[in-house]
């Protein structure tokens, strides 16, 4: 029967009928057109990625949903965020994806490239998703290649160059200056070295770093990939910015290759949290769980965020956003728009949520937790930074599919080789471009 | 006289012959690797009772301030508490058990002892599926028991094991029981047995090094299965050990170390427990089965 419903809605969709409601005999769930209208009513399906800590404040903001909603029921799972896409890839390939479902621009395009999420945009025309209170340029980190919205930001992360205050102040050189560029950063690096504590480096060998060189693009103007999905950047520009690196690493005012190997991945145990390089590129909310490490060390060290350098066509700054999408198999379309409106927008869900995965997009919900006295120290700094970095405008970068699987692991790899020996600058340019081509867009 | 002196420096030193040195040596060098593979067990166990902000300072053992308060939170964390993941984990587990030792000696018991047509084929095919890797059949598995309506139970986990879907386990007991004489089978037969008492009566008894190290893996996998109860359960109220554990994780957060080594000492609790009651039949059934 379930499926009967389904077929009847798609064919209802094909007729060009945004029809309110379909009967659906088989489940208790409403059904809705695309434009989000419709009756709130029934199981929602929800699924995201996150520890104990995010999904207890998610299952609150739910609660409050389903307060506010009698008669909705949220059914939730989550799992942490590589496990989290292992199993969502498996929902998708079975057309069984929760209803309402996490993403990010990163991966959105492995998943529109499948044609497996609705567009949004006929549900904030026809207002059942507002976006009145986001600025333009977030929202549009949730577009695909075809320009129409596949997610809804509800928060927004950044990279940050995280720099250890202790230790900088220790060597003397204080933090880099407001507006620095890649020139002031490396130099101000090279400076620190010489007074740093041995065992202690300015920088982990970080030429493999993906946002790192995102960063270095977009403040030298530069397209990262071009519209059909190809690299965007010349080679030049790669080996160019690879050089920088080499030099800094040869110099030893970063770290070994294979030091750089042992790294741990997760904020509270990286080598800035415990206190082993000076700065490094981190996400802007890393800021409090690498900080409660350092403060561990001997004598408390203190970790701080800056903006990423700049360059001459201005900052360096990415916004990497997160939001949820509606998939085409879902049946209960005007529910899930009323979530995700519900989840992004509303004051009493901001609150709930203390802007757990990113700053809060929506400005309105921002501004109430900036001006909450009882906001930590260290998570203000983490939003006002947001706030200061989208004030900038910061360009959309459209990830083209297979971006994760392939350009990440493929770009840090080949800096790998160039920092382990193997190779030189110009042949692991050569591999890097190579594969990019044969795996990236299509 | 010269001969043997002139010989001996060529070979070096006279090797010792004293088995109380041999012995030594060999112990010395055995606790040492012991040492080496056990370390990073004992440093999850000594990291567990760390504060949660020293937990990843040292690849030293001792602190000044040991608490027991990763525990604490740790056992109560998450949307539920870990008696509930405990307690599921063990539902799931012991079907699954049961589930294996049930199907897989049956069929085991056809066989090696019953003639039926297609028997060589079937048993190939069998095999085959041992070669058959996990993900192949994931997305069709899971379309499967999505439609049969099995989300948010423990059936997807638990049915197969009643059906003699684990080839290994059937192959290692289809390997034991040709090892016992077919004398027995025609003396049971001879009293009036049928093949169900023969099964009982004869067969099982004397298989009980097989069933214990299917029993042993059994447990093992289900107990640490993670994809499978990610898969097919989502509400925490259904989550096992393994999901729980998984839940203090998060490379995009903040991540409860110090809760996780806690819950995870206690975790591998019940596997060495295991492991330590059913070593001895364990052993023999490694031994008496050709698996070496």
């Amino acid at each position: 029967m379930k499926r009967l419903g389904t077929a009847a809605l798609a064919l209802l969709m094909v007729a060009g009928c945004s029809g309110t409601s379909v009967g659906d005999p088989g489940g208790d769930s409403a059904a809705g057109g695309q434009d989000g209208k419709g009756e709130v009513k029934g199981g929602l399906q929800l699924t995201f990625w996150g520890g104990a800590n995010r999904a207890a404040k998610t299952n609150a903001v739910a609660d409050l949903f389903v307060k506010a909603h009698p008669g909705v029921t949220v059914d939730r799972q989550n799992a942490d965020f590589g496990n989290y896409f292992n199993k969502l890839n498996i929902q998708a390939s079975s057309k069984t994806l929760p209803c309402v479902m996490q993403l990010q621009g990163r991966q959105l395009n492995d998943y529109t490239k499948r044609k497996v999420l609705l567009p949004l945009d006929p549900m904030i025309e026809s207002g059942a998703i507002k976006v009145d209170d986001i600025p333009k340029e977030v929202v549009d980190t949730g577009r695909g290649p075809d320009g129409k919205l596949y997610f809804l930001p509800y928060g927004a992360a950044y990279d940050a160059v995280g720099v250890n205050a202790t230790l900088a102040e220790q060597a003397g050189v204080g933090l880099p200056p407001e507006g620095y560029d890649w020139k002031q950063y490396t130099d101000w690096m090279t400076r620190a070295q010489a007074k740093l504590p041995a065992g202690t480096f300015a920088a982990g060998a970080r030429g493999s770093t993906p946002n790192y060189f995102i960063a270095y693009n977009l403040a030298n103007g530069k397209q990262l990939f071009t519209d059909d999905g190809k690299l965007g950047f010349t080679k030049e520009t790669l080996i160019e910015y690879w050089e920088m690196w080499e030099k800094l690493r040869k110099a030893g005012v970063t770290m070994s290759a294979d030091s750089q190997a042992d790294e741990p991945q997760s904020a509270e145990q990286g080598f800035i949290a415990q206190g082993r390089i000076l700065t490094d590129s981190i996400p802007g909310n890393a800021l409090t769980p690498a900080s409660a490490t350092l403060a561990t060390k001997p004598g408390g060290q203190k970790l701080t965020t800056l903006p990423m350098p700049s360059g001459p066509e201005g900052s360096g700054n990415a916004m990497f956003t997160s939001g949820f999408a509606i998939p085409t198999n879902c049946d209960n379309v005007p529910t899930a728009a009323a979530f995700i409106d519900f989840f992004t927008n509303d004051l009493e869900a901001g609150k709930v949520f203390k802007s757990d995965n990113g700053a809060a997009t929506n400005t309105k919900v921002l501004d109430a937790q900036l001006k909450d006295p009882a906001l930590a120290p260290l998570k203000k700094h983490e939003l006002e930074l947001y706030a200061q970095i989208v004030a900038k405008k910061p360009p959309t970068i459209l990830y083209p599919p297979g971006y994760q699987a392939t350009f990440e692991s493929a770009y840090s790899r080949a800096y790998e080789e160039v920092a382990f020996g193997k190779k030189t600058v110009q042949q692991a340019a050569d591999a890097f471009f190579a594969e990019a081509d044969a795996g990236l867009g299509g | 006289m010269t001969t043997v002196s002139i010989a001996r420096p060529l070979f070096g030193r006279r090797r010792t012959r004293n088995p109380m040195v041999l012995g030594l040596v060999r112990h010395v060098l055995l606790i040492a690797v012991l040492i080496v593979m056990l370390y990073p067990v004992v440093w999850m166990v000594a990291a567990s009772f760390r504060p949660s902000a020293e937990v990843m300072n040292s690849l030293g053992l001792f602190s000044k301030n040991y608490t027991l308060d990763n525990y604490k939170q740790g056992w109560s964390a998450g949307q539920l508490n870990f008696s509930r993941y405990f307690l599921n984990s063990i539902v799931i587990t012991t079907l699954s058990i049961a589930g294996n030792l049930f199907s897989c000696s049956l069929t085991a018991y056809a066989f090696a002892r019953l003639e039926f047509p297609f028997k060589r084929v079937l048993f190939g095919l069998l095999l085959a599926t041992m070669l058959l890797p996990y993900h192949v059949t994931l997305v069709p598995q899971y379309i499967l028991f999505n439609e049969l309506a099995w989300m948010n139970t423990y059936l997807p986990l638990v049915v197969p094991k009643w059906l003699g879907v684990e080839a290994f386990f059937i192959f290692l007991m289809v390997q034991f029981i040709r090892t016992l004489p077919r004398e027995l089978d025609d003396a049971a037969r001879i009293d009036g047995c049928g093949h169900w008492r023969t099964f009982i009566r004869i067969i099982m008894p004397l298989a009980l090094p097989a069933l214990g190290t299917t029993a042993l893996f059994t447990f093992i996998n289900s107990w640490n299965d993670f994809l499978g109860p990610l898969l097919y359960l989502n509400r925490p109220e259904l989550w096992t050990v393994s999901l729980g554990l998984n839940s203090f994780l998060d490379v995009t957060g903040e991540s409860a170390f110090g809760s996780l080594f806690a819950m995870s000492t206690l975790a591998l609790a019940p596997i060495v427990g295991f492991f330590l009651v059913s070593q001895k039949l364990l052993i023999e059934g490694v031994a008496t089965t050709g698996l070496k």
